[in-house]
């Protein structure tokens, strides 16, 4: 187990910078998640950190040692790949002990850390079987085996869940979670999706565009996103956003929106006449009495909630309720918005106010 | 079903099957019917005459054979295990980039397009003692004396090196195409469970790759095993019977002495022998593999 620290790590290939100085410090046994969409700059972080890209500038080191310029296998880590990357030829016992027979150990230690490895894992009925005749769980599970029996310092996943169907990635999610709370080993996830990274982690790093937007525990990120792509990431169903300018209402500070509707408010640090963008997430929209009417486009029931989209003025906004309303597309509901829960950001900058 | 009941499907089959039993099973099949008979249409009497297995039972005591026998199996081992290693190596280097990749690429496929009769008169040019640049270049470099008229080892270099130069192309491009196919992942993988090159090469790229090699090793030794028309033109199979491969040996039975009984005994022998070596290969690379599941 090990702390991991990047410092003003860059990235670049040929002219063309790719990460701009990305600092993150991951503590011993931590369970740190990159998150961001696709492209932006996540699993090249991961990949700098396995050794299998260089790193341009900045340093990132393990347990305290740079190892910038050690190889993969001196770095003391281990990856569990999106493609999962199972030898295809060996077994699922060879893929699993290959790291050990690298590391030339006795045939019988590599046997029992195997085997251990397989009954935590469940794989134990098939040993003896090639990737090609598992399932895509199982197969996300040889590639986790080959991870733990190395009982390395740090844990890298790329991705690994997102080859599997939805309920599949629901139970592998809480395997892995599972496991972590066994193993404690410091691990660093890089998905590209949200809840992924809400449940698992620890800690969240959400990149885009080769730089940290925010860096945080899960519900503080939910609580006080940083900036509006952060408000807009993190969270399902996605944040609303109204934009308008901040003003004073029968003495009480408003958001008020182009068509005239006044947004409710608690304190607020900025000046009248300044452009904003009000953020509520649906959750944070009741259906009532003094609601602001909005016109419904849309009802989805899905049992235990339901989502309702509908346009304030020309704007989107949508609410998650946990009644069962039924109702014609078309009519308007009043929508009740908590104004404890409402987030404001600058317009212009995109920066939480 | 419908198919299979009015047997549309073999009227749709019709065509191949009647090309492939005219000129693969049927000549296979004569071939073997003539080699149980003693058959020299140009002679007096040109009639087949059916001598039970005697053509056979010659072959075991006729030096010749044995000999032609002996040197094939030494040129098809060392050809084919030299262009699988540089065929390997040339594969890996092209892998990589580097200016002019592409042109030396198609240069070095050049050879295979090259009917085997010109390689042969071509090589037999460049080594000819008296106006050969080999020889030229050996004698005022090494002071070595290279004549492949008189020294049985030089002529057998040559044919090896010959084959080498015309047919390594085929196996790198073979063996590109396998490496092509490969996915990238279980390598890197490999670096991280702390593989070197060399493990890598054994544990990951080797038996990735063993289906594309195998299948192009059994090309090149059915190819090898009835090298004829190149090695002809080189050396003619001498000096003495040094280079008398086993197509070369039944060129010379047949043709100069027709003696098509004997020279179709010894075809039906090269086959084989041609299917027991692959066999042999078989069982030894990849049955183990298979078995084992």
């Amino acid at each position: 187990m090990a702390t991991v620290q990047i410092r003003g790590v860059t990235k670049r290939y040929g002219g063309v910078q790719v990460m701009h100085g990305v600092d993150v410090d991951i503590e011993d046994g931590e369970f740190v998640v990159l998150v961001g969409p696709s492209g932006y700059g996540k699993s090249t972080l991961l990949r700098m950190i396995a050794g299998l890209e260089e790193v341009s500038g900045g340093t990132i080191s393990i347990g305290g040692r740079v190892v910038n310029d050690m190889l993969p296998k001196e770095r003391d880590i281990a990856m569990v790949f999106q493609s999962y990357a199972l030898y295809p030829h060996k077994t699922v016992a060879q893929n699993m002990g290959f790291p050990l027979l690298m590391q030339k150990r006795p045939k019988a230690e590599i046997e029992e850390k195997v085997r251990k490895a397989a009954e935590i894992l469940d794989l134990t009925k098939y040993l003896d079987r090639y990737p090609r005749q598992l399932s895509g769980g199982q197969r996300q599970r040889v590639a986790m085996g080959r991870a733990i029996v190395r009982d390395p310092q740090v844990f890298l996943f790329d991705e690994p869940l997102s080859n599997l169907d939805a309920k599949l990635r629901v139970s592998m999610r809480v395997e892995i979670k599972e496991l972590h709370q066994r193993l404690r080993t410091t691990t660093v996830y890089v998905t590209h999706d949200q809840i992924e990274a809400m449940t698992m982690a620890h800690k969240i790093v959400v990149m885009r565009d080769g730089r940290v937007e925010q860096i945080g525990r899960p519900l503080d990120l939910y609580d006080r996103p940083a900036n509006l792509f952060v408000a807009g990431f993190i969270g399902s169903p996605a944040m609303n956003f109204l934009e308008g300018r901040l003003a004073t209402r029968d003495g009480r500070r408003v958001v008020e929106t182009a068509d005239g509707t006044a947004l409710p408010l608690e304190g607020a640090a900025a000046e009248d006449g300044r452009r904003v963008t009000y953020g509520i997430r649906p959750e944070h929209i009741s259906v009532g009495e003094g609601g602001i009417p909005v016109k419904v486009s849309v009802f989805e029931p899905t049992g235990s909630e339901t989502l309702i989209f509908g346009r304030l003025g020309g704007q989107l906004i949508d609410a998650l309720v946990r009644d069962r309303i039924e109702g014609e597309p078309g009519q308007t509901l009043p929508f009740r918005i908590d104004p404890r829960r409402a987030h404001l950001f600058d317009t212009a900058t995109g920066v939480r106010l | 079903m419908r198919l299979k009941r009015t047997g549309f499907g073999w009227l749709l089959l019709s065509p191949t099957l009647l090309l492939l039993g005219l000129f693969g099973v049927f000549p296979f099949l004569y071939v073997v019917w003539v080699s149980f008979h003693e058959w020299n249409p140009f002679a007096a009497n040109p009639e087949k005459v059916f001598n039970w297995a005697n053509n056979y039972r010659a072959l075991v005591f006729d030096r010749g054979f044995l000999a032609s026998l002996g040197v094939t199996l030494a040129f098809v081992f060392f050809a084919v295990s030299s262009q699988v290693i540089l065929g390997y190596l040339l594969a890996q280097a092209f892998m990589r980039d580097f200016p002019g990749k592409a042109f030396f690429r198609t240069i070095h496929t050049l050879p295979l397009i090259m009917a085997p009769i010109i390689v042969g008169s071509v090589w037999k040019l460049m080594t000819t003692p008296s106006i050969g640049i080999i020889p030229y270049l050996l004698r005022n470099t090494v002071g070595f004396d290279l004549n492949i008229g008189t020294s049985a080892l030089a002529a057998f270099v040559i044919t090896v090196i010959m084959d080498v130069w015309h047919w390594t192309p085929l196996v790198t491009l073979s063996l590109i195409a396998a490496l092509v196919s490969l996915p990238p992942d279980p390598f890197e993988q490999a670096q991280i469970d702390g593989a070197d090159r060399w493990q890598i090469f054994r544990h990951i790229t080797l038996p990735m790759i063993a289906p594309a090699l195998i299948a192009t090793v059994f090309i090149r030794l059915m190819d090898a095993m009835r090298t004829v028309d190149e090695v002809l033109m080189l050396t003619g199979g001498g000096p003495g019977s040094a280079t008398r491969f086993l197509g070369v040996h039944i060129f010379k039975e047949v043709f100069p002495r027709t003696n098509y009984g004997y020279g179709s005994a010894v075809s039906v022998i090269v086959l084989y022998l041609t299917i027991v070596v692959c066999w042999l290969l078989y069982v030894g690379l990849i049955a183990p593999r298979t078995t084992r599941r």
